[in-house]
């Protein structure tokens, strides 16, 4: 049992991958629900069996979980300034 | 406050409940609300004063949350329906591409031929948090608000229908589209920096 990526598969003992998909567009939006954790059972199991044997699939799924961890890790993430919560702070208190 | 009093009975809170759920429901997500708010209006004072009238709305109408439910999915309903009411009335932004329009433009590319943009995930591994902003600044803020809740504030489909006022159905399509629009802006960045450049094998 194979259990890491097949990403770039020539031997004749793998089962043939797939260079062209014509579901690309339906497999983009499953792949995007699994990487948003929406996905059912039914759809994870679809994807483990796309990411041994379609290229197009293993592709999308890689540059959408790229993309996904770059907006979750490399964007700065703004503070609330100091001054602000004060301010808050101090208008909640005056309204009792 | 019709955005706030939604089809929740009001609680009658004491004074010092009020002070308590504001302090230990409300006070811890402020961060995240400033951030949602500075990506939504993408300028500091304008994320300050949204910050304030939404947590100052939050608290005068306190009677309508219900203790120990998603305190952060109902501020951040109210920071929404407040920037759509209030800010982006008053936007010095010109008027840009209404969202209307791209939602009909994609909506009848895409019933035709599903397009899926030529992207590598080499290309955008080496972008960095500044022009991952700059893209995502570029879309459309419908566009890009379904992006900062999914992927940067981690909401689910549900939580975000909720805070959108939309059905999950929707919330599903329009994700999509956004990540199309932001690939595309990606790509850009991505040939302009020399990347994705490889042949047809």
């Amino acid at each position: 049992m194979q259990t890491s990526l097949p990403i770039s598969s020539s031997s004749e003992t793998q089962p043939k991958m797939k260079q062209h998909c014509d579901h690309q567009a339906d497999c983009l939006k499953m792949i995007q629900l699994i990487l948003d954790g929406e996905a059912t059972e039914q759809q994870l199991e679809k994807l483990k069996v796309n990411l041994e044997t379609c290229q197009p699939c293993i592709q999308m799924y890689h540059l959408e979980k790229e993309i996904k961890e770059l907006l979750q890790g490399r964007m700065e993430k703004k503070c609330c300034p100091e001054k602000l919560v004060a301010t808050i702070k101090a208008r909640i208190a005056s309204f009792s | 406050m019709p955005e706030i009093m939604s089809d929740t009975p009001t609680r009658g809170y004491t004074e010092d409940q009020k002070y308590q759920i504001f302090n230990k429901e409300f006070m811890p997500h402020i961060d995240s609300m400033y951030n949602f708010a500075f990506r939504l209006t993408m300028d500091e004072d304008d994320a300050n004063d949204l910050v304030q009238d939404t947590y100052l709305k939050a608290f005068r109408f306190i009677s309508s949350f219900e203790q120990g439910t998603n305190a952060k999915a109902w501020l951040f309903r109210i920071l929404k329906n407040s920037f759509i009411n209030d800010y982006r009335k008053k936007s010095k932004e010109p008027a840009k591409v209404d969202y209307q329009d791209v939602e009909t433009t994609y909506n009848s590319e895409e019933a035709e031929v599903e397009h899926t943009v030529d992207l590598r995930a080499e290309a955008v591994s080496d972008l960095i948090g500044d022009e991952v902003a700059t893209a995502l600044n570029s879309l459309p803020v419908d566009f890009r608000t379904v992006i900062i809740l999914c992927d940067i504030e981690g909401f689910t489909y549900e939580e975000m229908a909720k805070i959108l006022d939309i059905p999950i159905g929707t919330v599903r399509s329009r994700l999509h589209r956004a990540r199309n629009l932001l690939k595309e802006k990606l790509r850009d960045y991505a040939s302009s920096m020399g990347y994705n450049e490889e042949n047809e094998e």
